[in-house]
């Protein structure tokens, strides 16, 4: 039994020794949350873990406890009861308190995450296989399988839908993660400080669905405006290359007939 | 059947094609399993093979799609399911006292429903376009005609439609069985555990998969026939078939542990030489298990955009089923309390199975915290939890009872010294292996990829070296099967396990092997 702690303690230590061996790891929202969401997510994750530790170390614990502690010997006789209402209750009733806890303690993060505050800055997300494209209708601009950029500390709400199948669009570090669906419009939100984020597509969508990767990139309000100005100014020049609608510019690869890796 | 001479004329395996009885499809349903357990384990190779590093270009993206949707498919449906309809149709007459199910033939004919079903999928491998790539939850539009083309996804979902056929006729068979055909005294609170457990089971399954049939009808025909029902742009949802899915699924993640509960518990009284603590708590946990299991299906949903409210609902609803778990684990920890405890096999793997669920159990309330789950939905967390619930749960289950019923079935022990090494075997290796999946999923690993970020290697060049354990592990206990039950004789005593002076269950009463009429009196109960 020895062996089995051992194996235990080393597996926990080897892991949690890998969960902090990439401190730059922009995808990680435990270690970086980049938005007040995600931030606020990593604290219920923490509240969390704490609650229902006791209840798994207690598990664990008695068990390896029983499983020393009772072995049979020669001489030993078996307890005879089976049956113990107190304690039934009381392993009824605690786990249940601690359940209240926790789910009073998510139901605010609940309405913020699904309501958004006041809107900043809207961007309508529409996923295609394989890659992404964002409108953002107050400037009349499109693009697409380019990073999305916004301007920091901004509360940005984003309005996805799908033209083909359903997609998920996570980014981890914002802490936002919302299926987008043909036919409907779904909303997520976050306010983020600068930085560059990476996500991924999260809903499986098809041979590339590993593919359909995300980045944002989270700039100050100047950055921002100029980054408008240079885009638009890029789409208005009409040239033979350049196609008005964006989307139609993808390569093949990108609508269905999957290239991959061989 | 009487022993009349033209019977024996034919050779046994007629015998075996053309059996009503109980035991000896129970056991065709467990050698099933088996055969499954190793295709559906074969291609979990081959997924861990491919994710050993981000880049190992072993299979096409379209074949790692078929790859998981299969194994999915294989180890819930045509494997867990079926062996625990195996055991149940050996055991829950046996337990019971009655000397067959209700509908001997139903029983057979259910059997040979679920054959064609796997037939039937898995020959959609070999059809132009290949199997299904869907993952096996199939949802539209990546499942209807105009992403997914091939006949490979018809097949399947005619397979399920077929296999969930199965299952119902097998359920209303233990429904009926368990109601009226109990020896005279043994009233419901009398009825062992796992009779229990399959009968709350039974009831599950026989609610929930007909209304996942429906689901995978309206796919099949909006798919063949130009019906429109979760069709987007002519007045289809693809989010009703989420919920009808999950209707059936959320109930099936049950379906798969229900009878595990059962047996760890005969297994843990069994080998502390103790009765089952909390009996009545123990009866109550399962049937709370199996109502509230129905109200919280949109967990899986909690990011498809349903309303605030609703998840609200949901999460709240997931969390309440974590108490008549806990019930369950503290009752089995106080068994044992105070007992004498033989580290027999079976024990070995109770043991293990109650230490890996509770980690399962935990991950699964963290998953119902909404906010934690926007994060973890669909990334390598979600593989973890449902890992240690099925594969430290379920099969650490099916094999502690594998190896406390094999005597009874067989009249031969499996090997001690084998099963030692079997299971250290498998309990290091479903550590190994879906441990560092949590980690990879909290740091942003999706699941259902075939590549990955290059930070993600090294946890997952551990999770793939942990497969080789549990491959191990399995081919060890593979053999010692196929060498016990088909190349030893041994004729074991009715209670080789000696339980039965400490607890009294029918299984215990009969030869080892039973006769095939099982009692040749009914017993009474006292
Ligand atoms: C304490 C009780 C449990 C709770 C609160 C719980 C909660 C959850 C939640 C919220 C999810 C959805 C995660 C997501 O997709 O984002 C989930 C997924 C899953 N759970 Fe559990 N769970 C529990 C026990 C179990 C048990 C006993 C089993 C099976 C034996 C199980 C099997 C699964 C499976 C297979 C999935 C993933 C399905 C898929 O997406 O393919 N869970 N669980
Ligand atoms: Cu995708
Ligand atoms: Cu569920």
């Amino acid at each position: 039994m020895k062996q089995r702690l051992f194996i235990l303690s080393t597996a926990l230590l080897a892991a949690l020794a890998c969960a902090g061996a990439h401190p730059g790891d922009i995808t990680n929202w435990l270690q970086a949350p980049a938005s007040t969401t995600a931030v606020e997510v990593r604290h219920s994750f923490f509240l969390t873990l704490i609650l229902i530790a006791p209840f798994l170390l207690a598990a664990e614990g008695l068990l390896l406890f029983v499983i020393f502690r009772f072995r049979a010997k020669p001489g030993r006789e078996p307890a005879k009861f089976h049956e113990n209402t107190r304690l039934e209750i009381a392993w009824t009733v605690a786990p249940a308190l601690v359940l209240i806890v926790i789910a009073v303690s998510t139901y605010k993060l609940i309405e913020s995450i699904n309501y958004s505050p006041a809107s900043d800055i809207q961007v309508e997300v529409t996923g295609q296989r394989f890659f992404w494209k964002y409108t953002y209708p107050e400037y009349g601009l499109t693009i697409s399988d380019e990073p999305l950029v916004v301007p920091e500390n901004k509360v940005v709400t984003l309005l996805g839908t799908s033209v083909d199948v359903i997609h998920s669009w996570w980014v981890p570090a914002l802490g936002i993660k919302k299926d987008v669906l043909p036919g409907r419009i779904t909303e997520a939100w976050f306010k983020a400080r600068r930085g560059t984020y990476k996500g991924q597509c999260a809903e499986l969508c098809g041979p590339l669905h590993a593919e359909m990767l995300i980045d944002v990139k989270v700039v100050s309000e100047d950055e921002f405006k100029s980054w408008i100005r240079s885009k638009q100014a890029e789409l208005a020049v009409p040239s033979a290359a350049a196609p008005a609608d964006s989307s139609a510019a993808k390569p093949a690869d990108s609508t269905g007939t999957a290239t991959g890796r061989q | 059947m009487s022993d009349s001479p033209e019977r024996k004329k034919y050779p046994a395996f007629f015998e075996w094609l053309t059996t009503g009885d109980h035991k000896k499809i129970g056991i065709m349903y467990l050698w099933f399993a088996l055969f499954m357990a190793l295709v559906g384990g074969g291609l979990a190779g081959a997924i861990r093979a491919q994710l050993a590093s981000p880049d190992s270009g072993l299979m096409r993206p379209e074949l790692y799609n078929m790859s998981i949707s299969m194994h999915a498919t294989l180890m819930i449906f045509f494997m867990i399911i079926p062996a625990w309809v195996g055991f149940g149709n050996y055991f829950v007459p046996l337990l019971i006292g009655a000397r067959d199910m209700a509908f001997p033939r139903l029983n057979a004919f259910a059997f040979w429903l679920a054959v064609p079903a796997a037939v039937l999928i898995l020959s959609s491998f070999l059809v132009v376009g290949g199997s299904i790539q869907t993952g096996w939850t199939a949802y539209p539009p990546l499942s209807l005609k105009a992403f997914s083309a091939g006949a490979g996804t018809d097949m399947w979902i005619l397979g399920i439609i077929i296999a969930g056929t199965a299952s119902v006729l097998a359920a209303i068979n233990f429904i009926v069985t368990t109601a009226n055909m109990r020896a005279p005294g043994m009233t419901w609170l009398k009825m062992p555990l796992f009779v229990w457990a399959w009968f709350v089971n039974a009831t599950l399954i026989l609610i929930a998969t007909p209304v996942l049939s429906s689901a995978l009808a309206m796919l099949l025909t909006d798919r063949l026939f130009g019906t429109t029902f979760l069709t987007v742009g002519s007045g289809g949802d693809p989010l009703l078939y989420q919920h009808l899915f999950w209707f059936y699924s959320h109930p099936a993640v049950y379906i798969m542990i229900l009878p595990g509960f059962g047996v760890i518990s005969h297994v843990v009284a069994a080998f502390s030489r103790k009765r089952v603590f909390g009996y009545r708590g123990m009866v109550t946990a399962l049937a709370l298990i199996g109502i509230i299991g129905y109200m919280v299906w949109a967990h899986h949903m909690f990011v498809s955009g349903i309303p605030a409210w609703l998840q609200v609902f949901f999460s709240y609803a997931s969390m309440v089923i974590a108490v008549p778990t806990g019930i369950k684990v503290f009752s089995w920890l106080a068994t044992i309390w105070g007992g004498t405890i033989r580290f027999s096999t079976p024990m070995k793997f109770a043991l293990g199975f109650i230490g890996l669920f509770v980690l399962g159990g935990m991950s699964g309330i963290m998953l119902a915290n909404v906010p934690i789950d926007y994060q973890v939905h669909d990334s390598y967390f979600v593989v973890a939890h449902f890992h240690y619930v099925l594969v430290g749960g379920s099969v650490m289950a099916i094999l502690a009872a594998t190896y406390y019923w094999f005597p009874k079935m067989s009249g031969r022990f499996l090997s001690e010294k084998l099963g030692t090494w079997i299971f250290w075997l498998i309990f290091v290796g479903i550590n190994i292996t879906f441990f560092p999946q949590h980690i990879l999923g909290i740091q942003g690993m999706a699941r259902r990829i075939f590549t990955y970020r290059p930070e993600f290697t090294a946890l997952n060049r551990v999770s793939s070296f942990g497969y080789l354990f549990l491959l191990l592990g399995g081919l060890l206990l593979v053999w010692d099967l196929l060498r016990q039950a088909f190349f030893r004789k041994g004729s074991l005593p009715d209670d080789p396990w000696q339980v039965n002076d400490i607890q009294h269950t029918l299984d215990w009463a009969v030869a080892s092997p039973p006769p095939e009429y099982n009692f040749e009196e009914i017993p009474v109960i006292k």
